[in-house]
Order: C-alpha cells, then sequence, then structure tokens
C-alpha cells in the first residue's frame, strides 16, 4: 500500500505542477463569468442556464483532465526511460498500476473539488441556497465515473501505442457511451445482423456511464435520489474499476519493457 | 567469494517484425557469475547482448530459455530487486520533482521511512555531490547532475549489487571523473558493481573482473589483467581481438 | 578575370529584374483579383443578409440548427429536464409545449405526454430511471393566479430563446414565444412589447408578430384602438402574404390558424368596444376558417340576440 501511496503521490505532484488544470479552470470561470453578465429581460434570478453551462465545462473539463493525464501516464514513463529504475525496484507491475490509477483519481477527486467549490458558490450568487446533498450525490457520481473513464484509459494506454490515440479514442469512447450508450439497445433494433447481436452486446458489456450524469439533479432540482441506488450506482461503478485494473494489469505482466 | 549474480543458459529470442522472419537471437547461453565484492565490467560491441542481459537481469524482460538469479532469487520475483541499485543508460527522470522529492519517493518503494529516510537521503546526495541542489527541479539539471542524479537513485536503499549500463555515457571529462570516483569509492566499500560500458578504458581502471559477449555469446570472461595478457596489450587490444575485429584498410 | 564579374554583374541586373518583374506581376493580379472579387462579394453578403451578424459569420447556415436546438432546450427546462429524445416516444412534443401552451401556435402534439418513456426496457433501462424523476411537469404549474412565485420559474427558459432568437433572426416562433412568457407569467409587457419590436425589424410586417404585439396591448394595456390596428394590420399583411405565396409554399392548416385566431381576437376586441356589428363581421371570418365553426355560428347567434349596448360599456361575459 505504501508503495502504491508513493507512486499516486508522484501523479499528483506531476498534475499539480501542469498547467492543464488552471488553464481548464480558468476558461470556466471565465466563460461562466461571461455567460452570467447576460442580461436576460433584466432578470437577475434566472440561475439554471448558468448552471448548465458551468456544469458542462466542469464534465468536460473533467473528461479531458482524467483521460489526458491518464493516457500519457505509461507511455511518458516508457518514453522518459523512467519506468526502467522504477521497475528494477521491489514492485510489481500491478502495484505499478494501482498507483497510476489511483493517484490519476486522486487527482481528478481534488479537481472535483475546486470545481464544484466554485460551481457551489456561482450559483449561490443567484439562488441563496447551498443544496449541498444534491451536490455530494452529483459530485461522488462523477467521481466514481471518472474512476472508470481512468481505468479503462490506463488499459487503452497499454493497448495502443501513442497517448494521443489513446486520449482521442478514450474520449470518443466515453462521450459515445455519455451520449447514446442508453439507447444502444434501440440503435440495435434497427440494425440487420450480425450487427444486431454486436451492438447489443456492446450495450450489456459496456459501462454505462450516463448513470452516473447527474447534472439534471442539480439543474433542475430534481428530488434527491434514494441513497441505495447511489450505493448501487457506485458498486457498479467499482466493478467495471476492477475489470479494466485487472485487464490492464494483464496486458502490462508479459509486455517487455525495454 | 560467493557469485551474487547469475545466469544459466540464457537464451533471449526477439520476434521477427514479421512472420516471414524467423526469431532475432540476442543471446544464446550465456553464463554469467558475478561475484560479490567486486566490480565487474560488461563488455560487447553494440546490438551484442549486453542491455538484453541487464533487461532480463531486472525482470523486465522473460528469458526464452535458461534462469538468471539475484542473490540466489529468481529474478522474475520483485524480491529479488530488494537489494540492487540500477542506473539505466540516458533517463530522464521526472522534470517536475527536485531530487530531494524523487529520492524521497525511490526511497518510499524500499520502505524507507522518517529519519533512515533523511539519513539516506542525505548520504546519497552528499556521494554525489548534489546536496545543494536538492531542492531544484531536475529538468533545470545539467546532463552531469541528471546522470549523478541517477546514480543517486540506485543507491538510495544502501545496495549489495549495483547495475550500472553505460553510466558514464554522454558525460563531459569531469562529470565522467566524479563517477569513475563514486564507482571506486562503492568499491571501496565493497559493494559489488555490474558494470555495462563502452568505455574501455575506465573499465581497465576499475573493474576486478569482465566478461566479453557479441553475437549474444559470451566470448570471455576472467580478470582484466589476464584477459589482457591472454589477448593483447591492453583492453582495448584484447577486446578488438576477441570480437574479431579486423581493421580495414583506408 | 575582368570578364567573368561583367558577365555576374549581367546576370545579377537581369536576375534583379526578373524578379522585379514578377513581383508587379503578382501585384496586378492580386489587385485585378481583389477588384473584380469585391464586387462580388458585396453581392452575395446582400443576398445574403443572414450572414451580417456574428452568429451568422460565424455559424452560416448552421446557425439555424443550433437555434432549434435551443429553442427545444427552452422546452426541456420548461419540462425540468424531463423530456424526450429522439429515441423515446415523441409524438406528444412534435410541437414544443412552450409555443403549444401559448394559443398562438397551432399543436401538432398526440397522444400521451406522460408516457414517453415507455415500460423499462431491460434492467439496465429500469436502473437507470432511479435517477430521474417520474412524472411530467411544467414550469408554469399553478399559473399566474394560483401560485405567482412558482410561476416565476418559467423565466428559466428565457436564456435559451434569448439565444435561439440571436441565432436565427428570422425564426418567428421564438418571438412569439419569448413574449407570451414575459407578457403572461412574469408580468413584463414592456419587455414583450421590446422582443416582438426586435422580431418585426428582422421580419417586418409578419402577421404572426403582428397577432402577439396585439395581444399585448390588448390584453396588457388594454389600448383597444392600437390592438385593432395592429391586428388589421395582421390581417392584411396575412392576406397579402398567402396570395404572394406559391401554391402549397406554406403550410395552410398554420394560415387557417393564424387567420381565425386574429380574426376571433378583432371580435372579441370589438365586442368589448361594443362594436357588435363589426364584431359579428369578424366572427363570421372567424367562422369561415376555424375548426368548430358550430361554436362560433353558437356565438354569433348568442350576439345578434344581444340587446343594444352602447359603445364603449364592456361586453358582459
Amino acid at each position: 500500500m505504501r508503495t502504491i501511496c508513493a507512486l499516486a503521490g508522484v501523479v499528483i505532484k506531476e498534475l499539480y505542477r501542469r498547467k492543464d488544470f488552471y488553464v481548464l479552470f480558468v476558461i470556466t470561470i471565465i466563460i461562466c463569468l461571461v455567460m452570467g453578465s447576460m442580461n436576460v429581460f433584466n432578470d437577475n434570478e434566472i440561475v439554471r442556464y448558468i448552471k448548465d453551462i458551468a456544469l458542462l465545462l466542469i464534465w468536460i473539463s473533467s473528461l479531458v483532465i482524467a483521460i489526458t493525464a491518464t493516457a500519457r501516464q505509461i507511455p511518458a514513463e516508457k518514453e522518459n526511460r523512467t519506468l526502467l529504475p522504477l521497475l528494477a525496484k521491489p514492485l510489481t507491475r500491478t502495484q505499478l498500476i494501482l498507483g497510476k490509477f489511483f493517484g490519476c483519481w486522486a487527482v481528478c477527486g481534488l479537481m472535483l473539488v475546486c470545481f464544484y467549490l466554485f460551481f457551489g458558490l456561482l450559483s449561490a450568487t443567484r439562488e441563496h441556497q447551498w443544496p449541498l446533498l444534491h451536490y455530494l450525490q452529483a459530485a461522488s457520481l462523477h467521481w466514481v465515473m471518472l474512476g472508470v473513464v481512468i481505468s479503462f484509459t490506463l488499459l487503452g494506454s497499454l493497448v495502443f501505442a501513442a497517448p494521443s490515440s489513446t486520449s482521442t479514442i478514450c474520449f470518443v469512447v466515453a462521450a459515445g457511451i455519455l451520449l447514446v450508450g442508453r439507447y444502444l439497445d434501440r440503435i440495435a433494433l434497427s440494425l440487420s445482423e450480425p450487427w444486431r447481436s454486436i451492438v447489443y452486446a456492446i450495450y450489456y458489456a459496456m459501462p454505462h456511464l450516463e448513470f452516473f450524469d447527474m447534472r439534471n439533479l442539480i439543474i433542475h432540482d430534481w428530488p434527491l435520489v434514494e441513497w441505495k441506488y447511489i450505493g448501487l450506482a457506485v458498486l457498479y461503478g467499482f466493478a467495471y474499476i476492477v475489470v479494466f485494473l485487472a485487464a490492464a494489469c494483464l496486458a502490462f505482466r508479459r509486455k517487455p519493457v525495454n | 567469494m560467493k557469485g551474487i549474480l547469475k545466469t544459466d543458459k540464457l537464451r533471449v529470442e526477439y520476434k521477427g517484425r514479421d512472420f516471414r522472419q524467423g526469431p532475432k537471437v540476442a543471446l544464446q547461453g550465456l553464463d554469467l557469475e558475478v561475484n560479490s565484492g567486486e566490480v565487474f565490467g560488461f563488455l560487447g560491441p553494440n546490438g551484442a547482448g549486453k542491455t538484453t542481459t541487464i533487461n532480463v537481469l531486472l525482470g523486465f524482460l522473460p528469458p526464452t530459455k535458461g534462469a538468471a538469479s539475484l542473490f540466489g532469487i529468481d529474478v522474475r520475483q520483485p524480491i529479488a530487486r530488494r537489494r540492487i541499485g540500477y542506473l539505466p543508460e540516458m533517463t530522464y527522470y521526472y522534470k517536475f520533482l527536485t531530487a530531494d522529492e524523487l529520492l524521497r519517493f525511490y526511497s518510499k518503494i524500499f520502505g524507507l521511512s522518517g529519519a533512515e529516510m533523511d539519513r539516506r537521503i542525505d548520504a546519497v546526495l552528499n556521494l554525489v555531490e548534489l546536496q545543494e541542489a536538492r531542492k531544484r527541479l531536475i529538468k533545470t539539471y545539467s546532463k552531469g547532475m541528471q546522470q549523478r542524479v541517477g546514480l543517486a537513485q540506485a543507491l538510495i536503499n544502501n545496495p549489495d549489487l549495483l547495475i550500472l549500463d553505460e553510466p558514464t555515457s554522454g558525460l563531459d571529462p569531469v562529470g565522467r571523473m566524479k563517477v569513475r570516483a563514486i564507482i571506486q569509492r562503492l568499491k571501496n566499500e565493497g559493494k559489488t558493481v555490474f558494470f555495462a560500458s563502452h568505455e574501455l578504458g575506465e573499465v581497465e581502471t576499475v573493474c576486478d573482473r569482465v566478461a566479453i559477449i557479441a553475437g549474444g555469446e559470451l566470448k570471455a570472461m576472467g580478470k582484466v589483467s589476464d584477459v589482457v595478457a591472454q589477448h593483447g596489450t591492453n583492453l582495448e587490444a584484447a577486446f578488438l581481438d576477441i570480437i574479431g575485429y579486423q581493421p580495414q584498410p583506408i | 578575370m575582368p570578364g567573368f564579374s561583367t558577365q555576374a554583374r549581367k546576370l545579377t541586373v537581369t536576375a534583379a529584374r526578373t524578379y522585379f518583374l514578377a513581383l508587379a506581376a503578382f501585384f496586378i493580379l492580386a489587385f485585378g483579383l481583389a477588384a473584380d472579387l469585391g464586387p462580388r462579394l458585396q453581392a452575395i453578403e446582400s443576398a445574403h443578409p443572414r450572414y451580417d451578424n456574428f452568429y451568422g459569420i460565424l455559424l452560416g447556415d448552421s446557425r439555424d440548427l443550433f437555434a432549434n436546438q435551443f429553442f427545444v432546450e427552452a422546452d426541456v427546462y420548461y419540462h425540468s429536464g424531463y423530456y424526450p429524445t429522439i429515441f423515446d416516444q415523441t409524438k406528444a412534443f412534435e410541437t414544443p409545449h412552450i409555443a403549444a401552451d401559448t394559443g398562438d401556435v397551432a399543436s401538432h402534439n398526440q397522444g400521451e405526454e406522460t408516457t414517453f418513456m415507455g415500460p423499462p426496457r431491460d434492467w439496465i433501462d429500469a436502473f437507470g430511471r432511479h435517477f430521474v424523476p417520474d412524472r411530467h411537469t411544467h414550469l408554469d404549474e399553478g399559473g399566474p393566479t394560483d401560485d405567482l412565485s412558482k410561476s416565476h420559474e418559467v423565466a428559466e427558459i428565457l436564456p435559451w430563446l434569448k439565444i435561439a432568437a440571436e441565432l436565427d433572426p428570422e425564426n418567428i416562433q421564438t418571438y412569439v414565444v419569448t413574449a407570451f412568457w414575459l407578457r403572461t407569467r412574469l408580468n413584463q409587457p414592456g419587455e414583450a412589447l421590446e422582443v416582438l419590436r426586435s422580431g418585426l425589424r428582422n421580419n417586418p410586417g409578419n402577421p404572426e408578430l403582428l397577432f402577439e404585439l396585439g395581444r399585448v396591448y390588448f390584453e396588457n394595456y388594454h389600448n383597444i384602438p392600437r390592438a385593432r390596428e395592429i391586428w388589421e394590420a395582421g390581417v392584411r399583411m396575412l392576406k397579402q402574404q398567402v396570395a404572394a405565396e406559391p401554391a402549397g409554399a406554406r403550410n395552410d392548416f398554420d394560415n387557417r390558424f393564424l387567420l381565425d385566431q386574429l380574426e376571433s381576437n378583432l371580435g372579441q376586441l370589438e365586442e368589448q368596444a361594443g362594436n357588435f356589428n363589426a364584431a359579428i363581421a369578424h366572427w363570421r371570418l372567424a367562422k369561415t376558417v376555424s375548426p368548430s365553426p358550430a361554436a362560433i355560428q353558437k356565438h354569433i347567434d348568442e350576439l345578434t340576440q344581444k340587446p343594444w349596448i352602447p359603445p364603449g360599456s364592456p361586453f358582459p361575459r
């Protein structure tokens, strides 16, 4: 565990010393403030569109940071040859994968804290309330979703050759699941065999990231989701994290690193 | 004397780039034995199999046949690497860390903590003369300083066996001299050093024994003085003779 | 060597001349092209006045798509995010409810609104439904008379309507819907007037906009002469528009619906003004295009049986 924490610590240091997060955070703030300053028929109580835009930017930023940061972890270690002195230490490749995963996931958690804090402040200035439990449900599921994305990006970074291709493919996959994942079964119905069976198989096998998208809960003040379903969604996410990490460990186990 | 690094009929084959090419043999039946407390020079021309051997010894590459062990433990076990230090050739350490942070990170992997970790970091930084620059980001270091950081990380666990792959490659004469002095000091401390290099003069100066490989095969192994005596007037002449180099008239 | 240097000098001079000639030819070509293309570009721009603002230049014709998306987004907000996607049953959402509920737009919606998701298809779908509300809502629930504080929530749809109007200034529905919600639920008739005037600036003489403008004067400002003037102008413009349109260019159903609205409202206006003969004339015109002529005839019959009420007295409803 100590080794995994040490590895995660280096990942965290790397990401907070890079500029990616700050750039995206500042862009989010600027866009939200510009949109917030829009005069909508002299009504200063309108808030949902700002919440919508802010959450969309937060989601895009979090996905970009999670995917790009994870995709370059192991390829960068290979390219800079830091993987060699690292694996020459008494640590297993599984520990390395776990360390990278927990580091990236922790960074995403910290980033979400910053983003949701800004979001809370922004919406509080207009609607003068702090629906903390709503934020907690949305942010926690968002974080678990990022865990799933990080784990499949780690796997992708071991399968694909270049970090750029890993990032692009993983971003397309994540966005695709979020946008049409829920409806793949209906798409399958309109297809002929063998595509129908293939799309059905993908529908049942893929992680349904849309479960974790709770933006509407906050934007439209929906009633809180029952906690047991939040718990089940978290378990569902953890199951996929375990599966992807296990696959990453298997892919990395026999891979020559020279 | 005890053999702490051993290879037994080590064979490594790489897959060809396409199916028409057969496997490429990188090592064929390599038998090595490095004794405790000696500085062992591992020599060979480019492509001879030096780095492949080191990769197998560190568990980076599985052997196709044969076996390798460190301190009597199969190299595929991570525990075999607990008592070794490794300095790879041309490595760019994490640019976003300081030397102090880098060494703390590696110390934690070895299970060091608290005062013991601080003491160990101080010791290695003093040894590689980076005490002053320890709080600076590694990206601001010169090439020589980066190489010394590499040496520091290889020594952080106070290893019994140090594996160095071209430790002076790309360094200026002063940098080389410093690295050589450190190896000499480690030798005096009774450490075992396994040292792959092209710098024959350096090897002749610091090594007790050498092995020379070419084409993945062991061509000669023994004390430096014996190898020189058998094959030439100095190590360079002996090396060229052993690998069968025929100079072409210009 | 002097011969060599003379030859070299000649070569250098020749090269320099060639260079300057090529440069001059290039400039002549560039100026010629600019002179030729400038008027052409202006002609293209004047033929496409839609590209005269920032969004037009940025998005080109695709801005209509974005505008439509934002208009639908306003309807999504109207339903607090509980809204069908293209994969759901959308027959009950053919006409956005924000538009249909204004009464100014003909609704093409059919069927039940609440069951667009249908029964869960599998465990994934069933589990996913725990994360969305299970009821259909409208932001103006309670209405202006029941619960004003709640009905103010309808203001949340306005930003999307504003953006949709900016993106597609020729989409009449956007102005009509925005003005309706501003004046009826948010009690901002002044803002509604501004929206409609802006719509008329972009679409001069549009009968739908004139109809909604007349409603603001009639219902919010009780300015009968102004409302009459505007609605009569609306009827004239609609007739001109229909006459100018090639056959089948516009949905006849929508034209008839608008004429019905204009004439019915003029009928009501004249009743309020005490001009019963004029009112009956408008109701008769409305009857010719109304989907329920029997109801209108009944109303005309009631009017013809009423005792004489002096002009200006409010008509008993």
